[in-house]
């Protein structure tokens, strides 16, 4: 009970709130705004917090993180742009609600579904994350190793354009990881004789460089594009019994969306798709789907939101990222000096508290936000990108200088940022290879230590249930995006 | 006439009617060149001092990871026979070409973060707000002028003077 005192009242101070809502207006912001992203804004963020109270950091970026799931659906609703990948299906019934001359009622729902499920998602995560930090507390080195393998290999279900090649990047990312001096022997690996590569590769400037750079020469190809808006003028709240209708639709939803966020690796967009489905599966006029009716924007929205606050759980509690953007939010944490996963939790138990806050906060800050500003976010959407995206190139350019003064990491940024366009074009996401990145040492850590304990037999690993469990996970999870083919495939067969 | 060549071209790899994806082939190819260069430079790495006893060397790891790595290589050329609605949606972006503009503004990038540290921080904004939007066919000229100096003035105000954060002074040094 203290430390949650502890991490409300550090929450309090004028400068924190101020800095937690700095990042809902971020979020929001940013989540409004085509082709800028939550990840993007944490990674551009991220230098420029070091000199940051770190709780307040951390919570900052959190409350960004809620509010940018948020804000990705006003675009959605107003230009059928989705600002963020998790707002993709809002944008099938909240944009035709909008057509249909209701863009403050499309908007005031996805509000409002968006607040409740990040507060059923919070509770869950005030008594998951504790519970789930415990239990790992147990896990030797062996254990650890099963479940980083399971995570990673969640990469193959991850939403991506391609599960062989989502694996591929987070391996990817985990070798990137293996460059520097190896802690165990104190060899130097893949420095080329540049000494800057000693330390290893530095997180914030790749991080940059994927989520920025690469979006910016993506969007250099589409200056000229024209899309058609819609203007709010206010965000309408629905009534009460209009949310007595959708409580099945609410509730359900938020279910789902924690327990998907709560998956490693698993986030807010595919949640966001099966709170639609779901929606859609359960509901007695599926017919008016896609049409613009309030449980296609309820069903999504209070998903993405709850996966936002699922995704905390296994970040905070295991180290493991639940999500693309909590992989940053894991970077920022080692980056002011705390130890995520189980620790975390025993050592510095009013941080997390102290994110649950803000994450609180961050709900109720974003409808406060919605309903004052919903006009000024339709005309976000006018700035011309000629303009913005140089604005953005100038923020990662400062952004990876800051890190550590050192044009090396700027240098880093761009290749990043030109790789990262050319592996998108080619079906490789950045969030799994930012996940191998920032898993590699944990897995890499945990498998020479297991080698060690079982005399260099691989074999010996499966002396341990909690292992053998991980693998069997890690088989189920490999293989189910497959499973639809494979039974495409037989059903066909049956039908010839 | 042309539309019709393009469906044609595309279907015979991404329905099946090929063995391999040729695209995919060539982009395992670079995979795997990329692969074994990093395995080459991993078996020069030193072995392990023998104080350390059993602890594993540090090329294992990365041998490792980069044998998963070719496992998985080894499906990309034939993924489309797995997948055919997935790639069909990869191809889609790939046949988009890369355009003119994005080139330039990859050499124009890359031309800017070469000159930074001798131009310095203030001169650098300043000359990626002029040279960025007209590139990309900004004809303002005003407006251009006007954010190349409120903009780059912003971030100077709200980075250098206000968080503390070092700018490099660069050629304005010279000035001082």
């Amino acid at each position: 009970m203290e430390d949650v005192i502890r991490g409300f009242q550090l929450l309090m101070e004028v400068q924190n709130l101020a800095l937690i809502f700095g990042g809902v207006l971020i979020g929001v912001l940013v989540g409004a705004l085509p082709g800028l992203s939550s990840p993007m804004a944490i990674a551009l963020l991220m230098p420029f917090t070091i000199s940051l109270d770190p709780v307040a950091s951390i919570s900052m970026m959190a409350a960004l993180y809620c509010a940018g799931t948020f804000g990705g659906s006003i675009t959605a609703i107003l230009i059928n742009a989705p600002g963020a990948p998790p707002a993709v299906a809002t944008a099938l019934d909240g944009y035709m609600m909008a057509k249909k001359g209701e863009p403050g009622r499309a908007l005031g729902l996805a509000a409002i579904c968006s607040v409740l499920g990040g507060i059923f998602a919070i509770v869950i995560f005030l008594f998951a994350t504790p519970l789930l930090a415990e239990i790992a507390l147990k896990f030797g080195p062996v254990e650890y190793f099963g479940l980083t393998l399971f995570a990673l290999s969640m990469l193959a279900a991850m939403s991506g354009k391609s599960s062989i090649r989502n694996l591929i990047a987070g391996a990817m990312g985990v070798l990137v990881s293996t460059i520097g001096v190896h802690l165990a022997t104190g060899v130097e690996r893949y420095e080329f004789g540049v000494p800057e590569l000693t330390e290893g590769i530095k997180f914030v400037p790749v991080l940059i460089g994927l989520f920025a750079m690469s979006e910016l020469l993506n969007q250099s190809k589409t200056l000229n594009a024209a899309v058609e808006r819609m203007s709010a003028k206010a965000l309408k709240l629905p009534t009460i019994a209009e949310l007595k209708e959708l409580k099945g639709t609410i509730l359900r939803s938020s279910g789902l969306g924690t327990f998907i966020g709560i998956l490693p690796a698993e986030g807010a967009t595919v949640a966001a798709m099966m709170g639609y489905n779901e929606a859609k599966r359960f509901s007695k006029t599926p017919e008016k789907f896609g049409t613009g009716c309030a449980e296609g924007i309820a069903g999504p929205e209070a998903a993405n939101n709850a996966a936002a606050g699922g995704a905390m759980v296994p970040t905070l509690a295991l180290g493991i990222p639940g999500s693309g953007t909590t992989a940053l939010i894991l970077a920022a944490l080692v980056m002011h000096g705390f130890r995520p996963g189980p620790y975390l939790i025993s050592e510095t138990p009013h941080l997390v508290y102290a994110i649950f806050g803000a994450m609180l906060f961050a709900n109720f800050a974003f409808l406060g936000i919605g309903l004052v500003g919903a006009k000024f976010f339709s005309y976000v959407t006018f700035i011309p990108k000629r303009f913005l995206w140089p604005s953005v190139f100038i923020f990662s350019l400062i952004g990876s200088y800051a890190y550590s003064s050192a044009i090396f990491d700027v240098w880093v940024m761009l290749i990043s940022g030109i790789i990262g366009y050319f592996a998108l074009r080619n079906g490789f996401s950045p969030a799994p290879f930012v996940m191998g990145l920032i898993l590699g040492k944990m897995v890499e850590e945990t498998f020479t230590q297991s080698m060690v304990i079982y005399e260099s037999n691989f074999f010996n690993f499966f002396e341990s249930g909690v292992f053998i469990f991980f693998i069997i996970l890690t088989c189920i999870s490999l293989t189910t995006p497959f499973w639809g083919t494979i039974r495409k495939k037989l059903a066909a067969k049956k039908v010839e | 006439m042309s539309d019709q060549k393009k469906i044609h071209d595309f279907a015979p790899r991404t329905l099946g009617a090929g063995f391999v994806h040729k695209k995919d082939l060539v982009l395992a190819i670079i995979l795997v060149a990329f692969g074994a260069f990093m395995y080459y430079e991993a078996s020069k790495f030193p072995e392990a001092p023998a104080i350390l006893g059993d602890t594993l060397n540090a090329d294992v790891f990365p041998k490792m990871l980069i044998t998963i790595m070719f496992l998985l290589v080894a499906i990309i050329p034939f993924e489309f026979k797995l997948t055919p609605d997935k790639v069909a949606k990869i191809d889609k972006d790939r046949d988009d070409k890369t355009l003119t503009i994005t080139w330039l503004t990859i050499l124009l990038l890359l031309t800017i973060v070469s000159f930074a540290e001798f131009l310095g921080a203030v001169v650098t904004m300043v000359i990626t707000c002029l040279a960025l939007p007209l590139l990309w066919g900004e004809r303002n000229y005003i407006a251009v002028i006007i954010y190349s100096i409120l903009f780059p003035g912003f971030v100077y105000l709200l980075f250098n003077k206000l968080l503390g954060l070092y700018f490099n002074p660069g050629i304005l040094e010279a000035f001082k």
